[in-house]
């Protein structure tokens, strides 16, 4: 197992580092932050002083190279925009993504467990038709349409819900319901094939002439065997929702790291764009090593094909 | 596959009383959610107001900058004199009266008994200090280049009801650049900008919550009036739809900076705000350095069909980048006419001569600049293409845009680059200084005989001077021609029922609190 840990953290060091620097050099593309931050006047010493207090007069790859001289010693550089220091701040915005992230996936996973249950076992029937309808409609709706029609329906029309905020628990809907189409969808859809594999093998014609019920059945013959795949599709889709948390957090004002990430990108503040991005992708490599370290647990020939 | 390589019965209970904590933790927690540490319960004197950005900075002399003056102006600090919207006029604030007593020299009285929010007096040390402070070029205030043009002047306090403003040549209008300067106290930091600011307006900072709640409570030592709201919180959000939702939803009492489609529906007020939207030629390079190109591209906007189709009729067609109202203003102007045909001749006869029409032009504007700006630029295109030039559409954020608009411009071929000016002084000296003169931080071109126009026309005053810049703003097409000018602008904002509020040219800029009180049912009604 330990074998498999190593060999995981090591092919995952490389996108890691595409992503550091890719995310260091695609920012400075996006130009000089100066007008932003100075006024129209400035004078030419004054927006030379500002390139130098923030590093911004040095060459790219010289920049680069104090960045991670900086990453190196945990010093990711403060923001330009409020002087505080960029790690706090995405540090302190993580939580809030991992809150929305882990409700939108726990709910995501029961329902598409019921629902994938339910249309394996008797296909064609309504439960069959609304699995079908989701995945269609998660593969093809984009998050931010979703976000503006439920503030539309449900907080313009009928009054129900608070569009935006973090100021109730039914400020919690829109955000997750928004988010957890996508993966509802999908997992619904693995769910049901797993299961149909499932429900027809011997294991299970076995279990059902030796009288175990419908309901036995499915949770405890057919479901276990479902799992496996299931759930790797769920961590990335996990992964994924990071991508829909910065449409969905802009729009709902949601204060985690993609909103974070979104504030970062429009006022150039390149060292809090850095951080966030960096946290992130720190944390999906945590998470893929999770996702395969659970796989190998779940699945001993992926155990023993690793561990060769 | 078999049961058996699944995970043991223990190690699937340890898994599901991990996920069953994890999601107690979170309920457990009252579904608060991370990163916010502040709350505010609703309450009938909070005002709730929805802003479409954060503010940058609450620095009192970056309040030139509409996303901080919109806060700032008048609720946190104040002037010593403020130009009232309406008519134009100056008005005493926190000085009761202004005189010229020489040509270059001019004395404020300052209104006695006026308190800090931190409970310090304000007196002409004060002023004085706030002025230089606003001047020093260390400080890089926003509000120096905009209004000041960093003249350099002498600020001294005569005694503690009088301050003294020596300019270097006479200044006919500089009571009008003072209103601009928010004053502040004497102990504020005079080396570097506050987040903080101090100030003697009807409300002081209560808390703000970078990236999420800026609250202002009633400042219990301000002695004018008392405003009916005694609290403000104000939330952003970049989505106008999202915005006039929160209004009609009864989340927020006021949004800001709606499109006409955003759904406000009966609750949208349409006003006139003090924005003029234009294309500016980049004049320096080919094609558009020849007059007949920018004459061209001028005839070929319609102007008409724009606000009609587009704007929903929130607005007029513009023959000139200053608003009605403000100082200069030339009502004889009338917009350039949609004439492709004459359009198309010009670029011909341009071609004719050796003019490089094909040429690619850059059409550069600012995503969410203003509403439906995406729909606009695309009709100008279509059109600029019908007549034979070769223009390519970018769509940039502000950052990105801001790097076309001020000086030093990059070297980028030719551009013509969408832009909205909103001149919140009342003089349209504001107004060409910036995007007129030859050297203009917003300017790509003028000629010196035009430069030395607006500086003639800049140094009359009264009636002398309204004549000499509603002749500079009408030889603008005829000499220069860097602008195309499209729309005087109005605003929509949302307002809930319960608040009554009547907003002016200066709303978007400078949205008073004070002037907010509880709506009656007549009100309603």
């Amino acid at each position: 197992m330990f074998t498999f840990l190593r060999r995981r953290m090591y092919t995952s060091l490389i996108p890691l580092l595409v992503v550091l620097f890719g995310v260091f050099l695609l920012a400075r593309l996006t130009g000089d932050p100066t007008n932003l931050y100075l006024p129209v006047s400035a004078t030419p010493d004054q927006r030379a002083e500002f390139a130098a207090e923030n590093g911004l007069d040095k060459p790219v790859w010289q920049q680069m190279l104090d960045y991670l001289s900086g990453v190196v010693h945990l010093d990711f550089g403060e923001s330009l925009k409020t002087g505080q220091s960029a790690a706090s701040m995405a540090l302190n915005a993580f939580p809030a993504t991992l809150q929305l992230a882990f409700v939108t996936m726990l709910l995501a996973v029961l329902g598409s467990v019921i629902l994938g249950c339910w249309a394996a076992y008797r296909p064609n029937s309504l439960a069959d038709r609304i699995s079908s309808l989701l995945s269609m409609t998660a593969a093809s709706v984009p998050d931010f349409w979703f976000a503006i029609t439920g503030i539309w329906i449900f907080s313009v029309v009928l009054g129900w819900l608070p569009t935006s905020g973090t100021g109730s628990t039914l400020a919690w809907v829109l955000p997750i319901a928004t988010l957890m189409i996508r993966p509802l969808g999908v997992l619904t859809q693995v769910v049901r094939g797993a299961m149909v594999s499932a429900l027809s093998a011997p294991y299970v014609k076995l279990a059902r002439s030796k009288g175990a019920g419908d309901l036995r059945v499915v949770t405890h013959h057919a479901l276990r065997n479902a799992a496996a795949p299931a759930l790797t599709v769920a961590g990335d889709l996990t992964v994924g929702l990071v991508n829909g948390a910065v449409i969905v957090e802009a729009i709902f004002g949601w204060p985690g790291i993609g909103k974070l990430m979104i504030d970062s990108i429009l006022q150039r503040d390149f060292a809090v764009l850095q951080a966030a991005v960096l946290l992130t992708a720190v944390s999906i490599f945590v998470l893929n090593i999770a996702i395969d370290a659970g796989y190998a647990l779940l699945d001993a020939r992926v155990r023993e094909k690793v561990t060769v | 596959m078999h049961a058996a390589g699944l995970l043991p019965a223990g190690r699937r209970r340890a898994l599901a009383a991990g996920l069953v904590a994890a999601t107690l933790a979170v309920v457990s927690a009252g579904c608060s959610v991370a990163n916010t540490t502040s709350s505010d319960a609703a309450s009938p004197n909070t005002l709730r107001i929805v802003l479409p950005q954060e503010p940058p900075t609450l620095e009192p002399c970056d309040a030139s900058l509409t996303s901080t003056g919109v806060v700032v102006r008048s609720n946190i600090t104040e002037p010593l004199v403020e130009r009232n919207p309406g008519t134009g006029d100056l008005e005493p604030k926190l000085a009761d009266s202004w005189q010229q007593v020489t040509p270059t020299t001019w004395r404020f009285a300052i209104h006695p008994g006026v308190v800090f929010s931190n409970g310090k007096p304000f007196d002409a040390t004060d002023a004085a200090f706030s002025i230089n402070r606003t001047l020093d070029a260390s400080i890089a205030c926003d509000v120096n280049g905009y209004v000041f043009d960093d003249s350099k002047l002498e600020v001294t306090a005569v005694d503690p009801a009088t301050v003294e403003i020596r300019t270097p040549v006479a200044d006919p209008i500089l009571p009008l650049r003072v209103s601009f300067i928010e004053m502040v106290p004497r102990t504020t930091d005079s080396t570097d900008k506050v987040r903080i600011p101090i100030g003697t307006g009807p409300y002081m900072v209560d808390y703000w919550d970078a990236g999420q709640k800026l609250a202002l409570k009633a400042n219990p030592n301000f002695g004018g009036t008392r405003p009916e709201y005694t609290r403000a919180i104000y939330q952003w959000r970049t989505e106008g739809s999202v915005r006039a939702a929160m209004v009609t939803n009864d989340e927020a009492d006021l949004a800001t900076s709606l499109g006409p489609e955003d759904g406000a529906g009966d609750l949208g007020v349409a006003y006139t705000n003090n924005e003029t939207t234009a294309l500016r030629m980049q004049a320096t390079e080919p094609p558009l350095d020849d007059i007949r190109i920018r004459e061209a591209i001028d005839h070929s906007i319609n102007r008409t069909g724009i606000v009609k189709a587009l704007f929903q009729g929130l607005g007029t067609p513009a023959a000139e980048l200053v608003a009605k109202g403000i100082v200069g203003y030339n009502d004889q102007l009338r917009p350039t006419s949609y004439d492709l045909s004459t359009a198309a001749d010009l670029v011909s006869q341009a071609k004719a001569d050796g003019v490089p029409v094909g040429k690619q032009i850059r059409l550069i504007a600012r995503t969410g600049q203003f509403p439906k700006i995406n729909e606009v630029v695309e009709v100008i295109q279509n059109s600029l293409d019908k007549i034979g030039l070769n223009v390519k559409i970018e769509m940039m954020d502000t950052s990105g845009q801001m790097q076309y608009q001020i000086r030093p411009f990059p070297k980028a071929g030719p551009v013509l680059l969408m832009v909205q000016h909103g001149n919140q002084a009342g003089d349209t000296q504001f107004t060409v200084d910036q995007y007129m003169l030859s050297e203009g931080y917003q300017s790509t071109y003028g000629t010196t005989a035009y430069d030395d126009e607006i500086a003639a026309a800049e140094a009359k005053t009264g009636d002398a001077r309204q004549a000499a810049l509603a002749q500079v703003l009408a030889d603008e097409p005829a000499k220069i021609r860097q602008y195309a000018y499209i729309a005087h602008m109005q605003a929509v904002l949302a307002l809930s029922p319960s608040v009554s509020y009547e907003p002016n040219s200066a709303t978007g800029d400078e949205m008073r609190l004070a002037e907010m009180t509880h709506a009656t049912q007549q009100n309603n009604a």
